[in-house]
């Protein structure tokens, strides 16, 4: 049974992905505003000129055309080429950018899912303590919070004023270094603000709903039972209350994992981190058609993987689910 | 009693305290033979770096620093020696003859001849014969409007370039000089769109080696750069996301240079220790335009267009022009930095910007009485009407991207209220308000009565007066304004030269004030801080403008260290680059050998790196948690 669940999530998911490589080429067509007028906003410009850029571009050519193009090449793993980067293969420009998107949104998910539910399932299961009240307060206001709202005191504080770590980018421009350890020490520098940015808007997420979740289980009849067996706390939060707390936080979690990686585009910005989320911000300044979707194909892929993910771990978790 | 939930968050602070050690700030490595190096910062990206291919500011800084000129660019923008050593213009001002510098090299060492100048300016012309452009076609067009019609090279130290009329325009045309034995066998076309991979070769003071997307472009110097070189062995030019970081990375000390932080940053700059800040007059403004289609051509737009004739009326807009206060919208604003505006020459154009006569002082009850005598009367409930009886409302549109429109916006519709007419503004992204401003002649609808937006020009005030012009409808005009008196000027002053064209340029600008088909709000100020405390000998170009993203890359060639300060002893003197000779180097060029491969590329062992240690991070936790249960289990 459980091989015919993980195929027909799988057809699922392909589906998903190609409806979103349609959607995706619509989407950005419909916006007003065209790139070669957004590019070559220039007073000079013969209509020569803005007939080739269309021709170079394969805007001349009808919409249906395109999209056959399109989904042609996307099969075929062409993304096409930018047309802010002035051709460059938007592979490669997407390339560049994907991992250090990957490493700040990865790391800062396992820091806030460490804390974040930690702090949740203590505070929700002594609810009402002095940790409960200071942390689902913090909770709160972090989750609400903007990531340029937590960054930017960040940055004033340790960046400027301190000085203990670089304001923005990833690596310093132009640096020399003498060893890995060198550059991986200069990435580490690099890497702190804007991951301690994302974590703390994340771990506010988290443990909010980490809370709820355990506080609903405390009432649970199997969490009585455990008590009246006579085991001790811990070992029921541990070993009951928590695994079941869980499931519903997975699946939150599994999803979010997806969009975070659209969501960190703030604090990319304001930390000139060379990630999706800035790049996703210069294209669409000048709609950079295929840049847009590419980026959005993977962030898309993302969120069908993560939902895939989700799916797949909450079978593991939860045997009733594989039917 | 043990509590396993505390021991283990213990665990996971432990391993997040190692991690934390791991990136604990370590001390930046500054062996002695590190380069100097100057940072600028600016909060906008780099579309290419190809000279034809690049529209944006930062473009231009990095072409121009890896190319050369012909002639370039003096400290208040005046002709200056470039590539070409000097010059002679025939007696009936219609050919220049250049003297190429000799024993000039490209930064591969092969020598610079008049054939690559030659080569580098026939593009241009090729790409006009055909009607095309070169690239996105910034620099074709002002070879085109100079008048240029041959150039020839009869030796490898001469030029001679021949032109339709004696204006003086020829002199600074901003064509870069490529080198003719890379891009000789390729066609115009093939060269506007080509990618321009570095490291480049060029003959310019810094030669782009390295250009990471959207984070920064690397330049070395060119030793063999026949001008003044400056203390920096590279210029580092960083793209920033957010003005608020570009300000706190000069405040760190990151950078030694900032562009346009906004006004409020910039007063908080000032007090800052070791910074400097500049207030530079730019070349350029911020309208107040109306959607006049129709005007001389009596043309309408079925769905579209301006929403009531009176747009078309120069009275009407002289009139409205009583009821904008500038100087207030500067002071509030711009915190009064910039200069209000008249006409569409920048004064920062100092040989031909006018004050026009009879300047309009904001006054609601001469807007009033104005209005009224031109035709247009309230209605019993105080609205405004048109001549045809239809109360005016009008759609104000902007481009949501700069705050500051959005404020000139509130401010003239609370003033346009006072005098009966309605004003509605809508802020639009600008990519989409492009679209929405065409008019039918680019395929659009032109649906917008009054619009705020902003141009910057180029040393020659042509560029920006071109925007009136009627051939500029489905173009770059943005009021859609025809006029053929204005455009009668216009050509005029196009083919002339010196007092003559300065007295036909009075004219243009007194006319086309009196018309008003915009109102300039204001000229803006073109901010800029920098520190002192790294380098020394920043200097203004021109003298009232910013050090640099100015109109040459003179001033990267004046720095010096500020650590040895007694060596610049004239900062004022603004030395021309090229008084003949090449000068000496007023630093010895240490180590930087041009060489591109050596700095941080290899992400990809840093991105396995990183990945390593999340591995054993998480592993880490893992294990701790398997081993601590596992206990439990015991117990």
């Amino acid at each position: 049974m459980g091989g015919h669940y993980l195929f027909r999530r799988l057809i699922q998911a392909f589906l998903t992905i190609i409806a979103i490589v349609i959607l995706n080429f619509f989407l950005f067509r419909m916006m007003p505003g065209s790139p070669e007028r957004i590019l070559l906003r220039n007073p000079h410009l013969t209509q020569a000129t803005v007939d080739a850029a269309r021709e170079r571009w394969g805007l001349d050519q009808p919409v249906p055309v395109q999209l056959v193009k399109y989904i042609v090449a996307t099969a075929q793993g062409d993304l096409g080429y930018s047309f802010q980067y002035r051709g460059q293969p938007v592979s490669e420009v997407i390339g560049l950018r994907f991992w250090p998107t990957i490493i700040l949104v990865g790391v800062a998910e396992i820091i806030a899912i460490v804390l974040g539910l930690a702090l949740g399932a203590y505070s929700g299961w002594r609810r009402g303590g002095r940790v409960d009240k200071v942390g689902n307060g913090a909770s709160l206001i972090l989750y609400s919070m903007p990531y340029f709202v937590i960054g930017m005191p960040l940055i004033i504080i340790f960046a400027a004023e301190l000085g203990w770590f670089p304001t923005s980018g990833m690596l310093t421009p132009g640096a020399t270094y003498t060893s890995f350890i060198d550059q991986l020490l200069d990435f580490g520098r690099h890497l702190v603000l804007p991951l301690a940015t994302v974590s703390l808007g994340l771990i506010g997420g988290y443990s909010i709903l980490m809370r709820s979740s355990i506080i609903e289980t405390r009432t649970e009849d199997y969490v009585t039972t455990a008590r009246a067996k006579g085991l001790d706390e811990n070992r029921i939060v541990r070993q009951h209350a928590f695994p079941n707390a869980l499931l519903p936080t997975v699946t939150i979690v599994a999803i979010n994992l997806g969009y975070v990686v659209a969501g960190v585009l703030t604090a990319e910005i304001i930390f000139n981190w060379p990630g999706l989320g800035t790049l996703t911000y210069q294209a669409l300044s000048v709609r950079d058609f295929p840049v847009l979707q590419g980026v959005f194909l993977i962030l898309s892929v993302c969120v069908v993987l993560a939902n895939l993910g989700a799916d797949l771990l909450y079978g593991v978790l939860d045997p009733r689910v594989r039917t | 009693m043990r509590s396993p939930l505390r021991a283990r968050s213990t665990r996971i602070l432990a391993s997040v305290g190692l991690v934390g050690a791991l990136l604990m700030p370590a001390a930046a490595p500054a062996a002695a033979a590190d380069p100097v190096v100057l940072r600028v910062g600016l909060q906008q990206t780099l579309d290419s770096v190809n000279p034809y291919g690049t529209a944006l500011v930062s473009g231009y800084e990095v072409f121009g620093l890896t190319y050369d000129f012909l002639v370039d660019y003096g400290p208040n923008n005046e002709p200056a020696p470039g590539v070409a050593e000097s010059w002679e213009r025939a007696a009936d001002g219609n050919s220049y003859t250049f003297h190429i510098r000799k024993g000039t090299t490209w930064s591969d060492g092969k020598p610079l001849t008049a054939a690559d100048v030659c080569f580098s300016y026939q593009i241009n012309l090729d790409a006009i014969k055909d009607g095309k452009n070169v690239g996105l076609g910034y620099i074709d067009p002002s070879v085109a409007s100079a008048g240029v019609t041959k150039v020839e090279c009869p030796d490898d130290q001469t030029m001679i370039m021949t032109t339709s009329d004696p204006s003086l325009r020829p002199l600074q045309l901003g064509v870069p000089i490529l080198p003719k034995h890379i891009w000789g066998t390729k066609t115009y076309k093939e060269i506007g769109e080509a990618a321009f991979d570095a490291p480049q070769v060029g003959s310019g003071p810094y030669q782009l080696v390295e250009w990471k997307t959207g984070e920064y472009v690397r330049l070395v110097r060119n030793k063999g750069y026949w001008g003044k070189q400056g203390a920096e062995d590279e210029v580092i030019i960083q793209f920033f996301g957010s003005a608020d970081t570009l300000v706190q990375a000069l405040k760190a000390g990151e950078i030694d240079y900032a562009r346009s932080p906004n006004a409020q940053q910039f007063n908080q700059l000032k007090t800052e220790p070791n910074i400097v800040t500049v207030a530079g007059e730019a070349n350029g403004w911020t309208e107040f335009g109306f959607n006049t289609y129709g005007t001389g051509t009596g043309k309408t737009i079925p769905k579209g267009g301006p929403s009531t004739k009176a747009l078309q009326d120069p009275a009407f807009r002289d009139a409205v022009g009583y009821a904008i206060d500038k100087d207030l919208m500067l002071q509030k604003i711009h915190l009064g930095y910039g200069v209000v505006g008249t006409t569409p020459v920048p004064p920062v154009l100092t040989d031909w910007h006018t004050d026009p006569n009879d300047i309009r002082k904001f006054d609601l009850t001469v807007a009033d009485q104005k209005l009224t005598a031109a035709g247009y009367v309230k209605d019993g409930s105080g609205n405004r009407l048109d001549k045809q009886g239809k109360v005016i409302s009008l759609k104000l549109v902007f481009p949501q991207d700069d705050d500051t429109y959005a404020k000139a916006a509130e401010f003239i519709a609370g003033w346009f209220k006072e005098i009966g007419i309605k004003v509605t503004p809508t802020a639009m992204e600008s990519g989409a308000l492009v679209s929405a401003m065409l008019p039918p002649e680019a395929g659009g609808t032109a649906d917008y009565d009054l619009f705020i937006w902003g141009w910057s020009g180029s040393p020659d005030p042509s560029v920006l007066l071109e925007i009136f012009t009627c051939s500029a409808i489905g173009g770059s005009s943005d009021s859609l304004w025809c006029d053929q008196h204005y455009d009668d000027l216009y050509a005029k002053q196009n083919t002339e030269g010196g007092a003559e064209r300065k007295a036909t340029l009075d004219e243009l600008q007194q006319y086309w004030y009196d018309q008003a088909p915009y109102h300039i709000l204001y000229y803006d100020a073109n901010l800029a801080a920098y520190r002192t405390d790294k380098f020394a000998n920043w200097q203004n170009q021109p003298k009232t403008g910013t050090p640099l993203f100015a109109t040459g890359t003179l001033n990267y060639t004046l720095l010096t260290l500020a650590s040895d300060a007694s060596a610049s002893p004239s900062a004022s003197a603004g030395a021309s680059a090229g008084a003949g000779a090449s000068g000496a180097p007023a630093t010895p060029a240490p180590s930087a050998d041009g060489g591109s491969s050596s700095t941080g590329s290899s992400n990809t062992l840093l991105i396995v790196g990183v990945l390593a240690v999340v591995i054993v991070v998480v592993g880490g936790l893992v294990l701790a948690r398997r081993r601590s249960s596992a206990k439990d289990d015991d117990e």
